[in-house]
């Protein structure tokens, strides 16, 4: 403890004053009038409902094209699994803005913006790598004489995949829906640049904020926004643990 | 089923380059209207490089980057050192590090929002910095600590069983071993701050931006092939950075450690 004090004390004081603060701030600003009285409009119920909506369709959408694709990557050779692993990344190091615009640059012309199976899609392009990443550790993982004796015990290739492949890859198919759920839950700019119209809770914290001059409900939204986001993340670490017990 | 597979991830990595390449293609078409190829043309950048504007929020983005990079490697560190000795709240302390890449942006914007308003701390570039250091912090903090994780700690004991003070056995051991961790840190908090859209457009004021936030005005209602070419231009850093990431990354690691 003594050793590790002038270590611990700079970067401590900073999250103190950056992240704690600024919670508290957050909560005295939402229990206010203006607060309150958002969060008992249905119009801001129904916007946590619609994006809770698109982050599960993204999500699942994620998962379904991940997997095949970590599945693949998993069972290449170290070259081309580096390889592909590098391309999956890659588009993570650019810039978010810079993609989706250029998926609006594809999309016009298609006639496909401006709808909400456009925004999915975006979502989905735009988060793959980070379902992709922890599904390919998890397989890569898979001890294979398990997959090897589940055939040998007389199992046809689809039972083995849903009854040994799944379960045992799912801490990584739990990390990956975790880490695309939250940022979608939460996302802003991405989904007005590929549909005007789209309103998410993003987007009306921003009409709080920018617009309506109105920081009591903006902060209120992003309180409940936030302690959903803590909820999720703690209730995954736990299930994490148990998982490690086993 | 291999080929199928393979088919498959072939099709999904078209559709992660496809764009990119169809708009950087269309930078450099002559027609305004980037439905139809006409020509090749570098007026579009000509136009970049004479909006003056474009300079001072290309400047901005490179003050902010470059500002919240040294402070957040230099605290990231720290915390990922700090992580390794035991103490009381730990589990706290994990957590409070972990938080920031945990919320949604726009959670961490809006509440960084609220503490500068409750002090009346004006917006500005400053603000913005203070709140790209907060997550960066974060980011470099694990990337280190995975380094961190590969280290033999035998070798730092060893140091100061010899004599070293502690700051020495950091400066001459540690230091050399980690080296290559804390630059990769701080290569990714560049770019995540180069690249950042929504703490910035939070956090900045009404002032001067920054060229995400450019792109922010510019490219929500229209396709245009300027700003394809600004687009393309931003691209081109960020895979700079990349590059560079991954030199250092070959960085063999000397001075003790693995």
């Amino acid at each position: 403890m003594k050793k590790a004090l002038p270590l611990l004390l700079p970067p401590t004081l900073w999250l103190t004053v950056f992240l704690v603060l600024p919670t508290a701030a957050l909560a005295v600003s939402a229990f206010s009038k203006e607060g309150l009285a958002a969060l008992l409009e249905p119009v801001t119920w129904f916007l946590f409902w619609k994006s809770f909506r698109i982050a599960v369709v993204s999500t699942a959408f994620c998962l379904a094209v991940s997997y095949p694709v970590a599945y693949f990557i998993a069972g290449c050779s170290p070259r081309w699994r580096n390889l592909l692993l590098f391309l999956v990344v890659l588009p993570f190091w650019t810039n978010l803005l810079v993609r989706t615009y250029a998926l609006k640059v594809c999309m016009e012309p298609l006639g496909w913006l401006n709808t909400e199976s456009a925004v999915v899609f975006a979502l989905v392009q735009n988060f793959l790598p980070f379902m992709i990443l922890p599904l390919y550790a998890s397989i890569e993982k898979l001890p294979k004489r398990l997959l090897e004796a589940s055939q040998d015990l007389g199992a046809s290739p689809a039972v083995t995949f849903w009854k040994v492949t799944v379960p045992l890859t799912m801490p990584g198919i739990a990390a990956g829906c975790i880490l695309v759920f939250i940022p979608v839950l939460g996302i802003f700019a991405l989904p007005e640049f590929i549909h005007e119209r789209t309103h998410l809770i993003g987007s009306q914290i921003n009409l709080y904020f920018m617009k309506n001059r109105n920081a009591g409900a903006g902060s209120a939204l992003t309180l409940v926004l936030m302690l959903f986001t803590i909820v999720l993340t703690w209730t995954y670490s736990r299930f994490r643990k148990s998982e490690g017990l086993v | 089923m291999r080929k199928a597979l393979g088919g498959f991830t072939a099709l999904v990595l078209v559709t992660l380059y496809a764009p990119i390449v169809v708009m950087v293609v269309f930078s450099f078409n002559e027609s305004e209207y980037s439905v139809k190829w006409t020509g090749f043309t570098l007026d579009w950048y000509r136009k970049l490089a004479a909006n003056e504007k474009l300079h001072e929020e290309l400047w901005n983005t490179v003050k902010l980057a470059l500002s919240s990079t040294v402070m957040s490697t230099v605290l990231g560190t720290m915390a990922a050192l700090a992580a390794r000795s035991s103490f009381r709240g730990k589990s706290l302390y994990t957590t409070l590090v972990a938080l920031p890449v945990m919320v949604p942006d726009i959670v961490l914007a809006i509440a960084l929002l609220a503490l500068f308003d409750a002090v009346a701390l004006p917006l500005s570039l400053g603000t913005a910095v203070l709140a790209h250091t907060t997550f960066n912090l974060s980011y470099v903090a694990i990337v280190v600590s995975a380094r961190l994780q590969g280290m033999d700690r035998s070798i730092e004991l060893a140091a100061q069983d010899l004599g070293a003070t502690p700051f020495e056995a950091f400066r001459k051991v540690t230091l050399p071993a980690i080296l290559p961790g804390v630059l990769a840190g701080a290569v990714l908090a560049f770019t995540l701050s180069f690249d950042d859209f929504v703490i910035t457009f939070f956090t900045k004021g009404s002032g001067p931006g920054t060229l995400p936030t450019r792109i922010y005005s510019l490219a929500r209602f229209k396709v245009t092939p300027e700003i394809n070419a600004i687009s393309t231009v931003v691209l081109a850093a960020s895979l700079g950075l990349i590059v560079t990431s991954l030199k250092i990354s070959r960085v063999p690691v000397t001075g003790g450690g693995r």
